[in-house]
């Protein structure tokens, strides 16, 4: 009988006109947006591949130790999968300065040069999103009129006159409309696939394969919840035009308004905290004592006419000093570059001074460096990484939304990904500083000249960055998955308790 | 008739489940719109007031010798908030707020006698957007409230108005009075507008109250106007949508068919179309790279040194009056590095624009978008506003320079050639002499381009309601 139950309901629901639209519409949209952001992708990955050039040509041209400063720059290759969740990874900046006088955080991203920061304006789409939204409508769709409908029909007395228990009921039309449901689905995220495989420049990987399994299992879970909630609304409603306004009310707040609100109200509320102040204030002294010491070791060991420590040698050659000071993002650090190409006979004599001096400021600049790099990290965490952690946990009250950061996760284009590249680009700052070390480069003349030789980069260590591997980010994603889950237990033993104590 | 028509069909909506749902959402929304910018616009003008009295003080310290504006340039320039902002926030995230007119980053130094390049204009690259890791959103701001709830509203009021009349043989009825169908089909779009309009003013008027009388924004009267034109747009808007529903509803003899289908193509016209089209223009027009652009401006250097030969170094420059070659030719350079840098940055900004205007005239397609672009223009937000601010800044910058060139002029101990320090003028300035950015909200511009948003409006307006009515005309009953 139950079998019975669900070729009867598959075939009514296969037979219907919103069966059909539901088809068309989400094939369409699906491989018209795949076309799109695969170029989207192609064009970034141009980007980013260009950007590696030349942030490797700049550092060749650094004659000098020092004058490389500002000029190793690494880059955050965009990630395939940003196709399917766009999440953090198309917005953020993607590049970053690595220097010994700074310690890199997402306060200090770039973005890069060919991207037009002002097509931001544009809310960018994604595949996730057209599920988000045209799924949990189909959804709802489908399931508005299922029981409302039969008992307006009458047919439901019908079909209880057989012997079927009422669960059983639910559960065939469940089954049913999720198999219709599911269909569309996997043909166009098959489409999809086939789109990816005609473009050249997109190579996945097994485990990118196994994330994008992971994305379809996630909008089957997802999409069953909005299939639940229409159904309990079906049970609850005698009219379909009644069932289908609730529903409809439910979806604009779930989907559409409930999110925007709670990014506003988080924005308006939090106010920008003044710990900001506060940790910039403790930067700015930090560089004072930096100044005071190198003033402090000036003094010990005299220069005649140079008591700043800018001009110990007398030469012809280039000179630069950097010293940004932006409070918003407590952007502060003192830098030098200097190359000399030739140094005068008279201040020959003053080399070995200047290499004590060099050895001395720079150590004391990477001390620095590290001590307000916690700083600012522990302020970027109260500023922004609780807000954003907050206004998240608030839209998880959205089954929508939890199906985002669920797939954004397994995409691995949410913050903890961006998060592993701030890591990493840290690291390779260490191994430029230990690559210095080894190299004796703050002791060496080549640190600030030129004229016996220039820097020879090619050994310098290259940076690599590989994405978390899929165990971490399913993790990441699993609180999500669990809660949709339980979302879907708790609808559907709430309307099996509901209808079976129903009158028909 | 008619009247009879309206006054029954507005009974039914005003006692529907549906209206109460409208009146609900609408007044939540407009009052989380109301406090969410209850002291924005306050806290937004002092911080404006703050930054502007700063960067007229650092302007300040440097008056001492006219050398130093060279150097330093007018600081930075900013755009201020227009209180009209809780209409359309205009993607302020996306935005920056300032143009620099400060100094540059290289200096080249000699036997102990150095050179530094003056002073330019430079419009910020990156957005303030860039290490935002809030999840995306949108706004709660008129106009999405506008775009994206009234439309559905509409939507929800309409699709039944025919289908429902026609599976309940209720139209038979109606149409065997003494009334046509299009005074039928007008009378059935007049009853829904005024219904809708009842909550969304009710809304409206709340949210303008709260902020009104809690004094965080003080309306003039040119703003009452053009709040009134945002009312007008809103209007018209709903109208497209239940012109759609009536056109729908009637080519269909489901009620239940119809929301399906007015459903679908109100998310995809409304929700993801904006975004498609969006991503997809970008890749029309890709604009030049920072690095080209740099790789540009390294010209002028060249063809000083091969010009000059490489007999040019810095001691050639010296205060003799008139000025010596050396000092003519290093100013003559400095200025054209400026000058060259300024033109490449416009030059990329300006492309920037024209792919954003590029993409903006194709998002049109979808009227959400050209909403909330003229809401946007009468508010004085957004993008087209960006691109007024930045015109007022270039206008200040050659007037900037000219101010230089002239007091330089006026210094007869000066050899006039502006640029390295022996041939600028030393004296100490008036500050009250400088000529001071003063950011205007001019709504000339804004009303021809809420003008075009409004046509085009109007135009599918046109097309939909004549579209409805000729069906229904052709409706078997």
């Amino acid at each position: 009988m139950f079998l019975v139950l669900i070729r009867r309901e598959l075939l009514a629901n296969l037979m219907t006109f919103r069966f059909v639209v539901a088809m068309v519409v989400t094939l369409s949209l699906v491989v018209a947006n795949t076309v799109v952001l695969i170029a989207d992708y192609e064009r970034r990955l141009a980007s980013y591949n260009t950007a590696v050039q030349q942030h490797a040509q700049k550092v060749s041209e650094a004659e000098t130790y020092s004058e490389v400063e500002g000029k190793i720059r690494v880059d955050r290759p965009p990630n395939p999968l940003s196709i399917f969740n766009a999440g953090l990874d198309r917005r953020l900046g993607n590049s970053i300065h690595v220097r010994h006088t700074l310690v890199p955080t997402l306060w200090d991203t770039q973005s890069h040069s060919a991207d037009n920061p002002f097509l931001n304006l544009f809310s960018s789409v994604d595949l996730v999103l057209i599920f988000q939204v045209i799924l949990s409508l189909l959804a709802l769709l489908f399931a508005h009129d299922a029981i409302a409908g039969e008992r307006e029909a009458g047919t439901l007395q019908l079909t209880m006159t057989n012997p079927v228990s009422r669960p059983m009921i639910l559960l065939a039309k469940y089954i049913s409309a999720m198999a219709c449901l599911i269909l569309p689905v996997i043909m166009s995220l098959l489409l999809a696939l086939i789109l990816f495989s005609l473009s050249e420049s997109i190579l996945l990987s097994a485990d990118d394969r196994l994330r994008i399994g992971g994305v379809l299992l996630i909008s089957i879970i997802y999409l069953s919840v909005f299939y639940l909630i229409g159904l309990l609304i079906s049970t609850l409603t005698r009219r379909t035009a009644t069932a289908l306004m609730v529903a409809m009310v439910i979806w604009s707040t779930l989907v559409l308004i409930y999110p925007s609100l709670i990014v506003f109200a988080v924005n308006r509320i939090w106010q920008t905290p003044t710990q900001l102040e506060a940790a910039y204030g403790e930067i700015e002294q930090t560089w004072e004592r930096f100044e005071r010491e190198r003033m402090d070791f000036l003094e010990r060991d005299p220069v005649e006419d140079d008591n700043t420590g800018y001009d110990i040698l007398k030469g012809s050659g280039s000179r630069g000093g950097f010293e940004p000071s932006d409070s918003t993002t407590l952007k502060y650090f003192k830098a030098e570059s200097r190359n000399l190409t030739q140094v005068n006979d008279d201040s020959e004599s003053l080399v070995p001074h200047a290499k004590a001096y060099y050895q001395f400021a720079e150590s004391l600049r990477i001390r620095a460096a590290e001590r307000t790099g916690q700083v600012r990290q522990k302020a970027l965490e109260q500023v922004y990484v609780r807000k954003a952690n907050l206004a998240k946990n608030l839209m998880r009250l959205s089954p929508a939304l939890m199906y985002d950061f669920a797939t954004e996760a397994w995409a691995g284009t949410d913050f903890h990904s961006i998060e592993d590249f701030i890591i990493s680009v840290q690291q390779y700052r260490q191994t430029v500083i230990n690559y210095f070390h080894d190299k004796a480069a703050f002791s060496s003349r080549q640190w600030f000249a030129s004229d016996q030789g220039e820097v020879d980069w090619s050994d310098l260590p290259q940076f690599s960055y590989h994405r978390a591997d899929v165990a971490t980010d399913v993790k990441h994603a699993s609180g999500d998955i669990a809660c949709l889950l339980l979302i879907n237990v708790v609808l559907f033993m709430i309307t099996v308790l509901i209808f079976v104590r129903q009158e028909v | 008739m008619i009247w009879h028509i309206i006054k029954r069909e507005l009974y039914d909506h005003l006692n529907s489940l549906r209206f109460a749902f409208t009146t609900v959402l609408l007044i939540i929304l407009m009052l989380i719109n109301a406090v969410g910018y209850l002291d924005a616009h306050k806290t937004r003008s002092q911080a404006y007031q703050q930054k502007v009295s700063a960067s007229l003080d650092k302007m300040r310290s440097n008056t001492d010798n006219l050398y130093n504006l060279v150097i330093e340039g007018p600081g930075n320039l900013y755009k201020k908030p227009s209180s009209l902002s809780f209409c359309a926030s205009g993607g302020e995230a996306f935005i920056p707020e300032s143009a620099q007119g400060g100094r540059a980053t290289w200096s080249i130094s000699s036997g102990g006698s150095s050179l530094r390049g003056i002073w330019r204009m430079s419009y910020p690259q990156s957005n303030p957007n860039l290490w935002d890791i809030m999840p995306d959103s949108t706004d709660v701001d008129w106009g999405n409230i506008i775009s994206i709830v009234l439309s559905l509203v509409a939507i929800l009021f309409t699709f039944d108005a025919i289908s429902s009349e026609k599976e309940h043989g209720t139209l038979r009825l109606t149409l065997s009075n003494s009334i046509s169908r299009g005074a039928l089909l007008v009378s059935k779009f007049f009853a829904a507008l005024i219904t809708i309009s009842i909550p969304f003013l009710i809304a409206a008027l709340l949210n303008l109250f709260l902020l009104y009388t809690s004094g965080s924004i003080s309306l003039e009267g040119s703003e009452w106007g053009r709040l009134g034109i945002i009312v007008f747009i809103a209007f018209l808007y709903l109208s497209i949508f239940l012109a759609l529903g009536l056109l729908i509803s009637s080519r269909v003899n489901h009620s239940s068919t119809s929301l399906t289908i007015l459903l679908l193509i109100w998310t995809v016209w409304i929700v993801l179309i904006p975004s498609t089209l969006g991503s997809l223009t970008s890749g029309l027009q890709p604009t030049r790279t920072r690095e080209e652009f740099d790789a540009q401006r390294m010209d002028p250097w060249e063809k000083l040194r091969s010009e000059n030969g490489a007999g040019l170094n810095i001691p050639m420059l010296s205060q003799e009056i008139p000025a010596t070659k050396g000092t003519v030719s290093w100013a003559e350079y400095l200025t054209e590095e400026a000058t060259v840098h300024e033109e490449l940055n416009e030059e990329h900004v300006n492309a920037q624009i024209a792919q954003v205007q590029l993409a903006r005239s194709i998002i049109r397609v979808s009227p959400a978008s050209s909403v909330r672009y003229g809401i946007e223009s009468l508010a004085g937000t957004g993008f087209t506003r960006h691109v007024q601010f930045l015109e007022q800044v270039r206008r200040y910058a050659d007037e900037f320079r000219v101010f230089l060139i002239e007091t330089d002029r006026a210094d007869p101990e000066s050899p006039h050639a502006i640029g390295p320090k022996e041939g600028t003028s030393q004296k100490p300035v008036s500050f009250a002499s400088i000529p001071k950015f003063e950011d205007h909200i001019s709504f000339s511009g804004a009303y021809t381009a809420a003008a075009t948003d409004i046509l085009l409006l109007l135009l599918f307006f046109v097309v939909l309601f004549a579209g409805a009515f000729l069906s229904f005309l052709r409706v078997d009953v």
